[in-house]
């Protein structure tokens, strides 16, 4: 009994237990009371406060195993990121081509220079076309000598072979309403042969297409993966601290607290990998952009590809940021159930 | 405070912890819970603790039905309670303040009032002096003495402690019950499981004894 205990402990005990009355009185004053919303509120931005700052601590002190979940993470990211900013290039430089889409109207040898001014005016205010450029057969002549290198043979000739030429550029590329147009503009009088050239820009569109759909099945493919990897990584942190998780359970932690870190590490892993990705991108686009504005200025092109644009990179950082919450909440959430205190 | 009404608890393996159990503790009782291992007294405890539910029977705490309670509201079900173990259960990566400090925080208190309570708690447990120390620096008789003043930390209505004397000396065993009857003063109901019937006997307070599942004695040590 009390006897054999030691003075040391009983003596600091005993002022304390001398008045128990206080005690409960204190017990029974504001704690049964019920919290207010304040308190409510500052516990829980505490608990997220301690939370973040538990996740940084625990993520630094083994800064070489976190940056490399980060770099793998990364990578995951900047694959099918960087294959999708390289086809917004391409269909930008497609997009280039694609208005230079254009309807040649050749027109019948007797048709003069008014006719075709007239042909021209008539043409440019036809809905679906955007602009209407007339070439006169002289100039069309001299442009041929200039560009086939052929000039002393063509003036040999009796007379200018060449047409007429009206170049419609369309309002839009839609293959059924350029042919329609096609069709349409073929009726025109004086109009001898319209010519429309679709086969490339369809090619590119099937090309772009496929590539659109490889870089949705890659990211699929590697955000399951990245998921597997922060999952995978959050699980090993929850089997580091099995003990504690049982402790702060039976101490009355609910399941959210209990989350709450891995949900800011796997945010932190994400964000991290996020910044790693965006650098990884704008380097390596950087470091392909010398290259493809050398191939370009060969075909007379002042093509250059188009960094990381800031919304694109806040918008990878975002998803990085929601994917790394999203892995490990579900790591947690399958893990949780065995975290029952034993 | 507890009320165990024909409680029973049978595992899937046809093992039967407790038989019928039936028995009751009042608000501030101090009680023995004794028995050879596998008598059924961690069941016991783990049925209060809600880590098991009774499969037959009606176990009430402090009002709440523990077969029915839900799992959302066991966490604030066990924030009524303080718990003791035999192995301690610190944090070992943790300091002495930040492992009694950790049902406060996750009451979500103020700083100061934590600090103030842990200071207090420490004081009780007569380890002030060691709350900047990690639990691994500390003998056996004082990590027990830490576990207590985790558990008594955030003022339970229930302290549980299981074997909580179990590896440590005779002195020190009986230096821990004392600090037990003085929490126990304070208005704690406090229930141990023990099979130290010698320390039990020299205590004098109710004891259950468990023998099989079944319960075989109910009376005060020592007569």
């Amino acid at each position: 009994m009390s006897a054999t205990r030691s003075p040391k402990v009983s003596e600091r005990v005993a002022p304390k237990a001398a008045d128990p009355q206080s005690e409960k009185s204190k017990r029974g004053g504001h704690d049964d009371d019920g919290p207010d919303f304040r308190t409510l509120l500052h516990a829980w931005l505490e608990s997220h406060r301690s939370s973040l700052l538990d996740s940084l601590r625990r993520l630094g002190k083994q800064p070489i195993g976190s940056f490399f979940t980060c770099l793998v993470m990364a990578v995951a990211l900047s694959l099918p990121m960087g294959l999708s900013l390289l086809l917004s290039n391409v269909e930008r430089l497609g997009g280039s081509w694609q208005r230079a889409a254009q309807i040649s109207l050749y027109l019948k040898l007797d048709a003069n220079s008014r006719d075709g001014e007239a042909l021209r005016e008539q043409i440019k205010g036809l809905p679906g076309v955007a602009e209407a450029e007339y070439v006169s057969r002289e100039k069309a002549l001299e442009e041929f000598q200039q560009q086939s290198g052929l000039g002393d043979a063509l003036r040999e000739l009796p007379e200018n072979p060449l047409p007429g030429v009206v170049v419609v550029t369309p309002a839009e590329v839609d293959k059924p309403a350029l042919e329609a147009l096609r069709q349409r503009l073929s009726e025109l009088p004086k109009v001898d042969v319209a010519q429309l050239d679709l086969v490339w820009v369809e090619r590119l569109a099937a090309i772009l297409k496929l590539g659109d759909r490889f870089v949705f099945g890659l990211t699929v493919l590697l955000v399951s993966a990245l998921l597997l990897v922060i999952g995978n990584t959050i699980r090993l942190h929850i089997e580091n601290r099995r003990t504690e998780i049982e402790v702060i359970k039976l101490v009355g932690g609910t399941d959210s607290y209990v989350r709450r870190p891995f949900l800011y590490m796997g945010a932190l892993y994400g964000l991290g990998a996020g910044f790693l990705a965006w650098g990884v991108l704008a380097f390596g686009l950087d470091w392909l952009n010398d290259a493809v504005i050398g191939l370009s200025g060969l075909y007379g092109s002042d093509f250059a590809l188009a960094g990381v644009p800031a919304a694109d990179g806040l918008s990878l950082l975002l998803g990085a940021v929601l994917l790394g919450y999203i892995g490990a909440w579900i790591a947690v959430a399958r893990h949780l159930s065995e975290l029952a205190p034993r | 405070m507890i009320r165990f009404e024909q409680v029973a608890k049978r595992y899937p393996n046809g093992h039967v912890g407790l038989h019928e159990l039936s028995f009751r503790v009042r608000r501030g009782e101090f009680l023995f819970v004794t028995g050879h291992s596998g008598a059924g007294k961690s069941t016991l405890l783990r049925l209060l603790l809600a880590m098991e539910r009774p499969t037959s029977g009606k176990l009430l705490l402090a009002g709440q039905d523990l077969g029915q309670i839900s799992n959302a509201q066991i966490p604030f079900l066990r924030r009524q309670i303080g718990v003791v173990f035999q192995n301690h259960q610190l944090l070992f990566d943790r300091t002495v303040f930040n492992n009694v400090a950790l049902p406060l925080q996750i009451l979500g208190l103020s700083k100061a009032e934590v600090a103030k309570r842990v200071d207090s708690a420490l004081e009780r447990v007569a380890l002030s002096d060691k709350a900047e120390l990690f639990p691994g620096d500390l003998s056996t008789g004082q990590q027990q003495r830490v576990g207590i003043a985790r558990a008594i930390v955030h003022r339970p209505a229930l302290l549980l402690a299981d074997e909580p004397t179990g590896n440590l000396d005779p002195r020190l065993a009986a230096e821990i019950m004392g600090v037990f009857e003085d929490i126990n003063r304070l208005g704690t109901s406090v229930l141990i499981a023990s099979h130290d019937l010698a320390l039990i006997a020299r205590m004098r307070h109710r004891m259950l004894t468990l023998q099989r599942g079944r319960l075989i004695g109910d009376g005060e040590a020592g007569q």
